[in-house]
Formats: structure tokens, sequence, C-alpha cells
């Protein structure tokens, strides 16, 4: 939950980075903390395997002068993506004020892809939260492997809903989208300190906008079935 | 939402206590990772990193604690070889953090701590119940159009 501090002028805001192992969770704040040169940045800190796979969180701090009068504290967090750290993902996702959930544009991730958003769905409840009540946002990464999905089926299959998120596609490793992605979940939590809300407020397109996605192809509707 | 007047009082807390125990330095942190208030000296420490860490590190012991059917877990302490730190747990999702040296021992740290938890929740119990009846704050601006405001 944000923190509004009047004393220091600070309002300090949770955004976490969720999405399936090795999707390139830590590649996004590793990114971040290289390509971020105006934006007071803390130094990164990784919970890591000696394999370098996310044990923990991994956990980045960005000062911001976004809002008049105030400092604006992004605190950036990771998940681990493994099946196996669930509680830890748990925990970091108490008080979040949004999320970036990150999809691995790989045909074969895409079962994984698919359990971790719905385990995201589930982790949100454990903390008495939910998709409707938090601003997300989605990037495709890896858009530059020889065999990623089309956005097309991706979009189909992760931003199906009413009320579409904001999606962008990204390669986390060279920096394509990345910080778009934080801009846009930015923009999304600040939007709530506004008097004059801009009418794109929630950050999802209107119903009426939304883009006709058509059906995945069969090979996709069945590998698609198979992880539902 | 703490106003400057909260902010002011739990930095007096803080203080008061760090003075009483001898400590080095202690926040009130919430559970999230959120720094609220602090007081001390960590040198060049940086404290969203601390605050973090340490909110990671309870969550992590309570649940560890939580699965072997402890359900009194109150503090938390771990021990250097120069620094040690002391987490206690406060109402309202939040923790008492201290970092203490060789100056003084764990058995007064904890006495003290345990004094300044009971005025800590008092105040926080008061700071979560103006902010139950407090105006939302609005500023001026969309924020929608600064496409790149983190750069």
């Amino acid at each position: 939950m944000a923190f509004i501090n009047y004393s220091s002028r600070e309002i300090q805001l949770k955004i976490v980075y969720y999405g399936a192992a090795l999707c390139g969770k830590t590649t996004n704040l590793v990114t971040l903390h290289k390509q971020i040169t105006h934006a007071q940045k803390g130094e990164l800190v990784s919970l890591a395997t000696d394999a370098d796979r996310t044990l923990f969180f991994d956990f980045l701090s960005l000062n911001t002068k976004t809002l008049p009068g105030f400092t604006t504290r992004f605190q950036l967090y990771t998940v681990p993506g493994q099946a196996i750290y669930n509680t830890t993902r748990q925990l970091v996702l108490k008080g979040v004020d949004g999320i970036v959930f990150v999809v691995d544009s790989h045909w074969e991730k895409m079962a994984d892809n698919v359990e971790s958003f719905a385990n995201l769905q589930e982790n949100l409840i454990e903390n008495h939260l939910s998709l409707v009540q938090i601003p997300y946002v989605i990037q495709y990464n890896k858009r530059d492997i020889p065999n990623a999905a089309p956005i097309n089926y991706l979009e189909f299959t992760f931003n199906n809903r009413a009320n579409r998120a904001l999606a962008f596609e990204g390669v986390a490793s060279t920096g394509v989208g990345v910080l778009e992605t934080l801009n846009a979940a930015a923009r999304l939590l600040l939007a709530k300190y506004s008097k004059t809300p801009n009418a794109n407020v929630t950050g999802l397109a209107k119903p009426n906008d939304s883009v006709v996605v058509p059906p995945p192809p069969e090979d996709a509707q069945v590998q698609a079935g198979n992880v539902a | 939402m703490l106003t400057a007047e909260d902010q002011m009082a739990i930095e007096q807390r803080l203080a008061d206590f760090l003075k009483k125990s001898e400590a080095q330095w202690s926040a009130l942190v919430d559970k999230g990772g959120n720094l609220f208030a602090q007081n001390g000296d960590t040198g060049s420490l940086d404290l969203s990193i601390l605050s973090a860490l340490a909110a990671g590190s309870f969550a992590a012991t309570h649940e560890l604690a939580r699965r072997l059917g402890e359900s009194e877990f109150s503090a938390l302490y771990h021990e250097g070889h120069g620094q040690h730190i002391l987490m206690s747990a406060l109402h309202h999702e939040c923790l008492l953090v201290t970092i203490f040296g060789e100056k003084t021992n764990i058995g007064l740290v904890r006495f003290y701590a345990q004094q300044v938890t009971v005025t800590l929740n008092e105040l926080l119990h008061q700071a979560r119940e103006k902010e139950a009846v407090a105006e939302p704050l609005l500023l001026d601006g969309d924020f929608m159009n600064d496409k790149a405001a983190i750069t």
C-alpha cells in the first residue's frame, strides 16, 4: 500500500515484477539500473543463489520528482519465478501497489507463463488483493528470439479481459521496452493522485477500443488448452 | 500516511529509545519494506535497502515460525561480530528495526524496545485513525502525458 509521508513530502510505491522462471524479471531490473541516469537510484540488491537464480527478491529503489511537491520513491521488486518459492512470492507481494507481469515469448514457455499468471492471481488473493484493484502492465519479453509466439496469441492468452491492460513488447537484455514498461506502470500508480485524471487513467483500453484479436492458430489453441 | 506531527512524535520516541538503550540506529518500517521514520546513524548505508531487507527477513522468519506452529513470534535478533540487529513486531503491519554495537547489549536493547513498542503502537493507532478520515491526496496534473517520467 502506498505510503505518504507529509513531513518529508515523500510517497513510496511498491512495484513487483512477476512472471515465470527465467522470463526476464531480474534482467529488467538490471537493465533499468544501467539505463536510468536521471532519477536518483539506489544500489541493485539481488538475493540470488550461486547460479544467479533469484532466491528471495531483487530490489531497486528510484527517487523521482514526478509529482509536484513530492518526491516519489518507486521500490521495484522481483519475485523468484521457480515454482518451489511460492511462499516467498506471497511475501514479496505484501504491500504491493503495482505489478509488471513479464511474459516469456518462447512457445515452449507458454504453460509456465499461464501458470504464473494464475499463481499471481492466487497470491494476490492470499494478500486480500486482486488484479481489479492493483494496476498492472504486461511486458512480452524476448521478442528477439526466432520462435517467439505472435503478439496476437499472447494478447489472446494474457490480455483477453473486458478491461485490457497496457502491454509492451520488450527485449530486456538489450533494453528494448524496459523503460516504457516501467513508465506505464508508474503512470498508472501516479494517476491515483491526480485531481484531473486522464480519460485513460486506469491505463486500460476502453472496451470499444479493444483490438479484435483473432483466434490463435490451431496448434496454439491445443497448447493453451493443455495448460489451462 | 504520516503527518508531520506523527513523524515528529515517532522520531522523538525513537530518539529516546536510542538514548536509553545506547543503540546506534532505529527505524519504523512496514512489512512491505517502506521506511516510515528513523533516528540514529548508519553511516552511508542505503536506508531503503536496509528497510526492504529487514522486512523480507522478518517476513521469511515469521512464515517459518508459523509453519512450525509457533504462534507467538514478536522479535527477531541477528548477532554479528560488531553489529547486531533486533527486529520487533508492532501493530498495523509494522516493525521496529534496531541496529546496535558493542556499546550496549541485547538485554538492554530488548528491554527498552519492549517499552517503546507500546508507545509506537499507540502512535500508529492514532495515525491509522487519522488516515481513515483524511482527505485523499490529490495534486494538479494528470501525470499521464509525460511518457518518460523515469529516465
